[in-house]
């Protein structure tokens, strides 16, 4: 049941921790399509957080097109076109490249020295894999 | 959604002990459903504001209404509606647990013994021995226990972790997220544990110097509350939006904001002024709102 993990002394809001999460659990299939989320109670039982925290995660995720709410059974993971979810992978990469670029100009390192350092991380990866 | 109703609703209130002035033109209001965390170093008066509001210490001045009616002149259903955990406990000492349980029960209209039951075996409670015999830890899950058995509607705990050890510590922050499940209930408690607080709390209210120097919602606090520092040329004090707090040094000043204003930053920056913005946790803004 300890599926998901939050850090309460971050600055992000415990909220927006659990809408990531459960968003990446659903977009690389941990979750699948029609599964049952684990309730709002047992949720903020188990994490020791306030309920309205978890209902608050579960809400957005359902705006989203991740959750669908069921009458009196709770959130299930949503049916999900194939090409919205690759759509969806490529937002967030995106977001996360965004962020390195943002960090990487305050370090003065410039796009060749980027793509570089992503290739040579790629190939140390494919060489440990083997 | 529906609008909430007020629970408290603190106006002016003056508190003073000898010629120490503790709470000081203190004004706050709780909606039902809240569950709030109020912060505070020692001695910035939690406990006082806290028993004030019980009408347990006695006010200099100023207006107090809990659910809707004078705090000092609560019908006795009101009453009943109220539970309250005390830093200090007064219970009587040479009762045992049940029978201190069976006195208490008697002035309630409501009682849960299902409640008082399942919380004794979770919470490892031996009924049979006296208060005086249970460690300080004992003691205050019995309290607990006692203000919950009435199921109260408003429940307001001074410092509960206190004396808990952190495994009794997190089986009271359970029973808190069981309570807070229910939008009927509201909770108020005093703690300077920041981290059980950002678990359990929607809401957080910082006590400085006698006044709620900010109250807001839990989230919204750590996406808006951003730490500012400015570096500037000329020795030209700059007025920035939204500040709570401002220090100025030689170079420039350092100041948290309640909201970043983002066309004021980009006026900054096209003046030539350097602004960094630093996000902030929890304990980073009581700190420093506290200095």
């Amino acid at each position: 049941m300890d599926q998901f993990t939050i850090s309460p002394s971050s600055g992000v809001p415990i909220y927006k921790q659990l809408f990531s999460q459960i968003e990446r659990m659903v977009l690389n299939g941990y979750f699948a399509a029609g599964e049952h989320l684990p309730s709002v109670r047992q949720v903020a039982t188990n994490l020791e957080v306030n309920p309205m925290t978890v209902s608050k995660a579960y809400g957005l995720l359902e705006e989203r097109g991740y959750l669908t709410r069921l009458r009196g059974k709770g959130m299930v993971v949503a049916q999900r076109d194939e090409a919205v979810s690759q759509q969806e992978k490529f937002k967030m990469l995106t977001k996360m490249i965004e962020e390195l670029l943002t960090q990487a100009q305050q370090m003065g390192i410039n796009e060749q020295e980027i793509i570089a350092l992503v290739t040579e991380n790629a190939q140390k990866d494919k060489k440990s894999k083997e | 959604m529906s609008i909430s109703k007020t629970i408290i609703e603190i106006n002016g209130l003056n508190k003073s002990y000898k010629k120490e002035q503790v709470l000081n033109e203190l004004s706050w209001q709780v909606n039902q459903g809240d569950v709030v965390g109020l912060l505070g170093k020692n001695g910035a008066g939690k406990s006082t504001l806290l028993k004030s509001l019980l009408n347990i210490e006695e006010i200099d001045s100023g207006e107090i209404t809990l659910f809707g009616e004078q705090y000092q002149q609560l019908s006795a259903q009101t009453k009943g509606r109220i539970g309250y955990v005390p830093q200090e406990n007064d219970e009587i000492s040479w009762l045992s647990v049940s029978d201190l349980i069976k006195f208490k029960r008697q002035f309630y209209h409501q009682w849960s013994d299902e409640k008082v039951a399942e919380l004794i075996e979770r919470w490892d409670i031996n009924a049979k021995k006296t208060i005086a015999e249970l460690s300080p830890g004992q003691v205050q899950r019995v309290l607990i226990i006692l203000a919950l058995a009435p199921m109260p509607e408003l429940i307001v705990f001074d410092e509960p972790a206190a004396a808990l050890d952190p495994a009794a510590r997190r089986e009271f922050l359970k029973e808190i997220v069981t309570l807070a499940s229910d939008e009927n209930i509201t909770i108020v408690f005093s703690t300077h544990i920041v981290s059980d607080l950002e678990r359990v709390a929607n809401k957080v209210a910082i006590l400085e110097q006698g006044k709620i120097c900010y109250f807001d919602d839990l989230d919204t606090t750590k996406e808006n509350v951003v730490q500012l520092t400015i570096r500037y040329t000329n020795e030209v004090e700059i007025e920035v939006p939204n500040v709570l707090r401002c220090k100025k040094h030689q170079q420039g000043q350092n100041c948290i904001v309640s909201k970043l204003d983002q066309n004021w930053l980009t006026k900054m920056q096209s003046q030539g002024v350097e602004v960094t913005v630093t996000p902030m946790g929890l304990e980073d803004i009581f700190l420093e709102l506290t200095l």
